[in-house]
């Protein structure tokens, strides 16, 4: 799976745009790799790096699509919260809606 | 970025340092687990494993990304590495995302830091960074090499290799939008780790200077024996 890494770097910056090309199917599972999230919430989204980083496995969708677009654009905005935004410009709306029904799902 | 409470304390040292002692400095006062780290001996194996959780942003090759977002570490010099995690984890460079990635928790202890940076230098850099948009030959690329050989040579050579003895980076082969924000942050007193001495050199650069500047360095080519094969090379270590 690592190997997606940087694949889907490389054809993002061959479709010229971050974040928003749909140039890729949308596996939800993938995403959460190759978009970071996997360093911060950890491989099983449950085992976070930190102790004050929140277990996110199993999450109902609406309501985790709700706080990554709140953290994205900073309505949502602490501390805590400044360590995700640096990397939220990486998902479109699309694609944090697949992370987050993948996410359901665990 | 927010910084938070608990790193105020750095932001006045900083500020006073670069006040205070605009030639001289303590940007790089070393000591404690920094001078540990850079006289043990690595082990490359423990380093490989340490490097797993870094993987997930700077990629298994050690690449980072070409739109900047996160650097290539693969090839930069080792002493420059350790400084960087050191000033990361001391809260002395801003990076709430790497943040409790540079913390001993994370990493372990001096010994596994040395390990990880070893683990890192040894890579092979990717053949295809991030350039800038004026290639040889264009107006911008002129001036910027210009403004390089009167400003930049003496503390990151001619070929950008940087300095290992005395931490200076290299620049060379490094991504464009990375290095773009790393300048204009070290200009504006942003990035409080920064060498005193650049921050006086560069403090007129304008937006476009800075553009220029670095669109050169970007178009300097990187040794070939430092590079990947090709752009599709996958580390091993991680298949
Ligand atoms: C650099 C570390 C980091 C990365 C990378 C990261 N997150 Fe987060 N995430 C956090 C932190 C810290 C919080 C809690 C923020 C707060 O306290 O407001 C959080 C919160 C969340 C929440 C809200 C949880 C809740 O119960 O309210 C979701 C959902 C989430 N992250 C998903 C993701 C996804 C998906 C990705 C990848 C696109 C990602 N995160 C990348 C650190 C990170
Ligand atoms: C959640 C993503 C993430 C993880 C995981 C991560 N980093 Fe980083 N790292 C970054 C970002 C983002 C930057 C650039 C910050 C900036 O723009 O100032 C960075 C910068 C760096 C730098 C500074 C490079 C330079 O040229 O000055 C070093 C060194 C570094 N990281 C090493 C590591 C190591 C070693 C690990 C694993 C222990 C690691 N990183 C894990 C996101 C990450
Ligand atoms: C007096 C020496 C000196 C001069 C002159 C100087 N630099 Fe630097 N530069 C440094 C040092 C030292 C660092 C690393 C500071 C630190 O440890 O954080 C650095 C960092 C950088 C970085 C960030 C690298 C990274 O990986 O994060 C860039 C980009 C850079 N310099 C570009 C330039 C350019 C372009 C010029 C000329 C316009 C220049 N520098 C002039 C010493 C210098």
């Amino acid at each position: 799976m690592k190997k997606h890494n940087s694949l889907i770097a490389v054809a993002l910056l061959a479709a010229g745009s971050f974040g928003s090309t749909q140039a890729l199917a949308l596996d939800g599972a993938a995403l959460y790799k190759s978009k970071t999230c996997i360093a911060c919430h950890g491989a099983d989204a449950k085992t976070p790096i930190m102790p004050n980083y929140p277990k996110i496995a199993g999450q109902n969708a609406a309501y985790a699509i709700q706080q990554m677009q709140d953290i994205k654009s900073g309505a949502r905005a602490n501390g805590l919260s400044a360590a995700m935004k640096g990397v939220m410009h990486l998902v479109s709306d699309e694609e944090i809606k697949a992370i987050a029904e993948w996410l359901e799902t665990l | 970025m927010k910084s938070t409470k608990a790193k105020h304390p750095f932001i006045a040292l900083a500020i006073g340092a670069l006040l205070a002692a605009p030639a001289l400095g303590d940007w790089n006062e070393g000591g404690g687990e920094q001078d540990e780290a850079l006289h043990l001996t690595p082990d490359l194996e423990n380093g490989m494993d340490v490097y797993e959780v870094c993987a997930a942003c700077h990629l298994p090759e050690g690449w980072g990304m070409t739109e900047g977002t996160f650097p290539q570490l693969a090839g930069q010099h080792r002493a420059v590495l350790i400084k960087q995690m050191a000033d990361i984890r001391a809260g002395n460079r801003d990076n709430p995302t790497m943040y409790p990635f540079a913390l001993p928790k994370a990493i372990g202890d001096a010994q596994a830091l040395a390990d990880v940076v070893a683990y890192i230098e040894q890579l092979p850099m990717t053949p295809e960074w991030g350039k800038g948009p004026w290639p040889p030959g264009t107006l911008e690329y002129t001036k910027g090499e210009q403004l390089y050989k009167d400003n930049c040579v003496q503390c990151h050579s001619e070929t950008g290799m940087g300095d290992v003895e005395k931490f200076y980076p290299r620049i060379n082969g490094q991504h464009y939008n990375y290095m773009v924000r790393q300048f204009e942050w070290i200009r504006d007193g942003k990035r409080r780790n920064a060498n005193p001495e650049m921050v006086e050199q560069i403090k007129n650069f304008s937006n476009d200077d800075m553009l220029h500047v670095i669109n050169y360095i970007t178009h300097v080519p990187v040794p070939a024996d430092q590079l990947a094969e090709s752009v599709d090379w996958k580390n091993p270590d991680f298949d």
